[in-house]
């Protein structure tokens, strides 16, 4: 029984070898996602790397521009749960489904460009919202991000204006692992380096982004071990902010607290005095503009440069424009629309 | 009584035949059509060959060759917690050995299996000289990789993964054999990455049936103190089937690497549980002794199909998790209905 196995295992490998060296590699067609489709057509997937709360003006924003720009269909996706692999997985359950343009915030910003590759050689349209990938190029039609490094920059500035220009800092952030939390990083170095040794960066604390829970421990922590060193914090993710805001309140110690984002706790604290400043983003603009990018790009327009990085805008809110900020951000996501039109986007018509 | 009952010797009965329906592969691969043909008929694209087959393959692939890395040890009645950073760092030694010495595919590839093998071989030395519980050497293993992942990472790149893929790396993530053709005979839609997770399988199954080393292993699982008494050298079976656990995490590190486009620090992470429950629900004990490489490779297209299959329904983010927790539930339960009834019967299952 044996040489027959092994003869038979021969052959067989043989074949294989010889069937292999016989193939050639069909040529790559061209994605048929080229052909224009009209507004109805056009079905838009927003989906983030997780559930989070940065993300929740997306679902309204989305709506609002299916609304206003009457394209066939959008959908909300925040299952891939913080995992590229399932991200890539929920993106072409979506495609199955019918969806033909990807707003999105990827997981893994070093590995997002190999994503945006698979989906535009099937012949859809893609837009990297929130987050753009790591290093030079970027694979998807267009970028609409902060620009991390420049926002965590400013707080970072914030910060330095709010102790009086001396004393020790303190940076919060997310995911170390994650190439935006390392410009992050970067930005906030930059603001310590320009003040000449005058601030002293006493501490980074990384991965504390996941849940409330954590970031409120990790502040603990630190009040507890450090807090009459510490002069700011600087807070360069959603809940070391909320942490950090609420902790500072609570230890009743004289730190300044600069935070990100618009959670109510943060905006509360800022119109009692508590937080100095908060850096918004502008997530609606990311989805509304998004979108409506998105589907000009499937109507037959193309990127007047590909892989165009556009900077969706950061803002400085302070006790002097805690009431009117909502309007600087609305302004900011009625000039990138307009951009789109006059800059980014050639479009036929 | 027949008269020449009492007058001859009794002889051994012969192991009754299993039916069917004992048979616990049968039952996962009746599971496994059952959810193909609900999904299907709820979700006709659970059958699109690119969006849906394809990448659902893709996904089995890895994850077979993650259920691998655990059973390579549960045939001890061991564990490895460590197996999602073991994958790490031998993604890290791939493209440590691409980016340096711009090393081919397969050069890089064997580096980052030698990488596996040694950190497998050392928790397997730890726990042979020391007699320390596995769950805790490796789970200390694992403490110690995420910083040292981390910092290497740090050191060596400008962030958190290496620019760059070995030629011919990408082609595994995006073509199958049907874009390669000899003449007009091309080949099947099944991703390039799946043959090498097939050898993986067949690699493993042949070793623990056929071979004098796996069996050894299994004895050594089954009962330690009996196997040593047989003169199977126990230690170093416990540092072979660690090395071979450490080995299968870094093919499944390279795996997924080739699947997301990048050698990163982030590989690896989503890999604990997948690793428990494809062997689990395949049939292998948690106690050692008995192992089925088949069946983990049924246990992982099960739950790949289920998290497709939930995913193109769209369920939210609370609903997937609680309904792949319930179908899993439901699945182990059918199991061991089946395994009982099959002990009532007097059948080995």
């Amino acid at each position: 029984m044996r040489p027959f196995v092994r003869l038979g295992s021969i052959v067989g490998v043989l074949a294989v070898v010889i069937a292999a060296s016989a193939c050639t590699k069909k040529e790559d067609t061209p994605a048929d996602g080229a052909t224009a489709l009209t507004a109805a057509q056009v079905k838009v997937a927003l989906v983030p790397g997780g559930a989070h709360p940065y993300f929740q003006p997306w679902k309204d924003a989305g709506g609002k521009a299916k609304t206003d720009f009457a394209f066939g269909d959008v959908t909300f996706n925040e299952t891939a749960g913080w995992d590229q692999t399932k991200q890539n997985d929920v993106l072409t359950s979506l495609a199955a489904q019918g969806y033909n343009a990807f707003g999105i915030f990827g997981v893994a910003p070093e590995s997002i460009n190999s994503t945006f590759e698979n989906l535009k050689k099937q012949g859809f349209h893609v837009g990297s919202l929130a987050s753009c990938p790591a290093g030079d190029k970027n694979l998807a039609d267009f970028c609409l991000s902060t620009d991390v490094q420049e926002a965590a920059y400013k707080a970072a500035k914030a910060a330095v204006e709010a102790m009086g220009g001396a004393g020790n800092l303190v940076h919060l952030t997310g995911n170390k692992v994650d190439s935006n939390t390392q410009r992050r990083i970067a930005g906030v170095q930059k603001a310590v380096d320009e003040t000449g040794g005058k601030v002293k960066l006493l501490d980074t604390i990384t991965d504390i982004d996941k849940d409330l829970q954590t970031a409120q421990k990790a502040v603990a922590d630190l009040l507890a071990a450090k807090g009459s060193q510490v002069n700011a914090i600087v807070t360069t993710a959603y809940n070391p902010a909320v942490a950090a805001a609420g902790g500072v309140k609570q230890a009743k110690l004289p730190i300044k607290v600069i935070a990100i984002d618009d959670d109510p706790t943060i905006i509360a604290g800022i119109k009692a005095g508590e937080v100095a400043a908060t850096v918004l983003q502008n997530p609606v603009g990311q989805a509304y503009v998004g979108s409506y990018a998105l589907v000009k790009l499937s109507e037959g327009c193309t990127m007047a440069t590909p892989g165009v990085i556009i900077d969706s805008g950061s803002f400085v809110v302070t006790t002097a424009n805690v009431a009117t900020y909502d309007n600087d951000r609305a302004a900011k996501t009625t000039s990138l629309k307009s951009d789109f039109d006059t800059k980014y986007l050639t479009c036929a018509k | 009584m027949k008269p020449e009952d009492t007058t001859t010797p009794e002889q051994p009965r012969p192991p009754a035949r299993l039916p069917l329906w004992a048979n616990p592969r049968i039952g996962l691969v009746v599971l496994l059509i059952a959810l193909i043909a609900l999904f299907t008929t709820l979700r006709p694209a659970f059958l699109n060959t690119q969006l849906t087959l394809v990448p659902m393959q893709a996904d089995i692939s890895v994850y077979a060759v993650v259920g691998l890395s655990q059973l390579a040890v549960l045939s001890l009645g061991h564990m490895n917690m460590a197996v999602g950073r073991m994958a790490a760092m031998s993604a890290f030694a791939s493209g440590l050995l691409h980016d340096r010495l711009d090393a081919p595919l397969i050069v890089a590839l064997a580096g980052g299996l030698a990488m596996g093998a040694l950190l497998g071989a050392l928790a397997g030395l730890i726990i042979a000289r020391t007699g320390v519980n596995s769950f805790v050497v490796t789970l200390a293993l694992d403490f110690a990789l995420i910083g040292l992942v981390s910092l290497l990472y740090a050191s060596f790149t400008d962030g958190v993964a290496f620019n760059g893929l070995p030629a011919g790396m990408s082609a595994l993530r995006t073509d199958t054999f049907a874009d390669y053709c000899a003449g007009d005979l091309c080949g099947p839609p099944i991703p390039l990455l799946a043959p090498i997770a097939l050898v993986a399988v067949l690699v493993v199954g042949l070793l623990f049936r056929w071979s004098r080393t796996g069996r050894e292993v299994l004895m050594a699982g089954s009962n330690a103190k009996a196997a040593e008494l047989s003169g199977i050298p126990v230690r170093a079976r416990v540092i072979q089937a660690h090395a071979l656990s450490g080995l299968l995490a870094g093919l499944a590190g390279f795996l997924l690497s080739a699947n997301n486009g990048a050698f990163s620090a982030g590989v690896g992470d989503g890999f604990l549980l997948p690793s428990f429950l494809a062997p689990v629900l395949g049939g292998t004990l948690l106690v050692g002794g008995a192992v089925s490489v088949l069946g983990t490779v049924l246990g992982t297209a099960i739950t790949q199909v289920i998290y497709k299959g939930l995913n193109l329904l769209q369920f939210q983010v609370d609903e997937l998790k609680l309904y792949i927790g319930l179908v899993l539930l439901a699945a182990l339960s059918l199991d061991r209905l089946r395994h009982v009834l099959a002990e009532r019967r007097g059948v080995p299952a």
